[in-house]
């Protein structure tokens, strides 16, 4: 008996010392950082410029115009065919392919409702603007501007959940219904949300200070997001609770698309914008206070925003990939030795350097990347979508 | 203590321009001031978010007490050497009161606003830091 008890004793204090491991001391101010990272998920977005968005309606014609393939040139390409549920709303690839490869890569559609600025250079000021764009560009659906107004009057069922969604039958303006289309795949894309993660569950245990909570987030992860938000500075950028400003950032990555080509990024991504009908300062716009043209009327183009791409939230950014802009990183751990090894040389920085080469140690570099790795989860099944009519 | 200070500010300030008041409506703000001009400012609204517009409610007024005309409004980063993302605009609301709205700060960290002031021919830049978290 004696000697039970012993050993029960020398258990309690071995599992003590072990669980004192599994938590680092976090300041209060690392605390309040950390916190801002949360809560997730947020609430339900509605885009005021699009009156079928957070509807059950427009949702509902937008999960299904999103796996249309009849809105392509071809009838063989959907949206669905390059953002695919079980790839994390993206594809896989270094470089999206249309009818040609793309010098940019499918970016995920995870929380992309909660952005300001869309596609990787900010062309589009609203969901519905940048959805138009893949519908037309001949590399990408090629539908040309009346595919989606023929579909809309032509097919029954389409027809029908158009009329549920917009109070209106489908018209004779084949832009409005261009418009209207991308809007009801807005409505869709601004509901898929991801999912909470084991940060999350750290993140909530840490401000209520519930020290079992935190010691169940493994400690390399620990590490990881210290550094994370501390000499590394990532959350400079990768802020909030989508870890994204939503603006934009040169990070080092090459210019060049093909000998003597460059992508200029987010300059030219405010030329195109300023040039679309499709703009927030456009007759398309459903917001009457206007509110929600600020960031639109006052962007600079400055010279500086040559070689800037917008950046990427990081939830279940270990389950995507490849990385950056333009496919060029192949994985986490590529990402991470990235920044790693970044050269000054190439970023022109003036002043105290936003980028700039961490020299992590290889244990460093394995911390990042479990904490990265810890914003991921499987997402649940999707259901089946709703008919659109009975 | 900012604050604090700013509210000092108003109260030190407030009788000596009846012409030019610097009351911003709200009993709150910042006063910046130089050998020739006062300014009080507020944001709008009064929590500045990384990443969300905002607009700023200003009263420019000379020492003397006369309206003074805001030219130019800007911010900065001085450790990254940036500006802003956005350029604002400026409404004149008469009585040297201003509105400049689209000011959006992307990135937390110690900001530098800009004013450009100006009362007849004598223009002056004044201006003020907000470290944002």
């Amino acid at each position: 008996m004696t000697r039970l008890l012993l050993l029960a004793s020398v258990l309690v204090v071995w599992a003590g010392s072990v669980w004192s491991q599994q938590r680092l001391d976090w300041s209060p101010e690392e605390i309040r950082i950390v916190g801002q990272h949360g809560p997730w998920p947020p609430s339900p977005v509605r885009d005021p410029s699009n009156k079928v968005s957070g509807t059950p309606a427009g949702i509902a014609l937008g999960e299904h115009l999103f796996n249309e393939p009849r809105l392509s040139g071809d009838g063989r390409t959907s949206c669905a065919t390059c953002h695919q549920a079980g790839r994390e709303w993206s594809d896989g690839l270094a470089k999206a392919r249309g009818s040609v490869e793309l010098d940019r890569r499918t970016p995920s559609l995870w929380n992309i409702g909660y952005l300001h600025w869309f596609g990787w250079d900010g062309a589009g000021d609203s969901l519905w603007a940048q959805s138009i764009r893949p519908l037309l560009d001949p590399r990408e659906m090629n539908g040309g501007p009346t595919r989606a107004a023929e579909l809309l009057r032509g097919d029954a069922r389409l027809a029908c959940g158009y009329e549920k969604a917009f109070d209106r039958k489908p018209g004779g303006d084949d832009e409005q219904l261009l418009v209207d289309t991308a809007k009801a795949l807005a409505a869709f894309q601004a509901t898929l949300v991801s999912p909470r993660t084991p940060f999350d569950d750290f993140r909530d245990a840490l401000v209520a200070g519930d020290r079992d909570g935190v010691a169940r987030y493994p400690v390399a992860a620990q590490r990881g997001l210290r550094l994370f938000i501390g000499t590394a500075n990532c959350n400079l950028c990768h802020l909030g609770p989508r870890f994204t400003s939503g603006e934009f950032g040169d990070i080092g990555i090459p210019f060049f698309v093909r000998p003597g080509e460059v992508d200029p990024g987010r300059l030219g991504g405010l030329s195109r914008l300023a040039a679309s009908p499709f703009n927030l300062l456009g007759k398309y716009n459903e917001d009457p206070t206007g509110e929600n043209t600020r960031r639109t009327r006052h962007v600079q183009r400055q010279h500086t925003n040559f070689g800037e791409f917008r950046v990427p939230g990081l939830r279940q950014v270990g389950r995507g990939g490849p990385y950056m802009h333009n496919g060029s990183v192949l994985t986490l751990e590529d990402v991470v030795k990235h920044y790693s090894e970044v050269s000054p040389d190439r970023l022109h920085s003036d002043g105290v350097p936003l980028v700039r080469a961490l020299a992590l140690t290889t244990e460093q570099s394995a911390d990042l990347v479990a904490f990265l790795r810890s914003l991921d989860a499987g997402p649940p099944a999707r259901p089946v979508p709703p008919p659109l009519c009975p | 203590m900012k604050l604090t200070a700013a509210l000092l500010g108003l109260l030190l300030a407030t009788p000596a321009w009846a012409d030019c008041p610097l009351d911003l409506g709200r009993g709150t703000g910042w006063v910046v001031f130089s050998d020739h001009y006062l300014m009080a400012f507020r944001p709008d609204p009064l929590r500045i978010e990384v990443g969300e517009p905002f607009a700023l409610v200003l009263n420019v007024c000379t020492r003397s007490g006369a309206p003074g005309e805001l030219l130019a409004v800007d911010a900065n980063m001085p450790e990254h050497r940036h500006l802003m993302n956005y350029r604002p605009s400026i409404v004149a609301k008469g009585d040297g009161r201003f509105r400049a709205e689209g000011m959006l700060f992307h990135m937390p960290g110690r900001w530098e606003i800009t004013f450009d002031v100006r009362a007849g021919e004598e223009s002056e830049r004044l201006t003020h830091d907000i470290i944002l978290k």
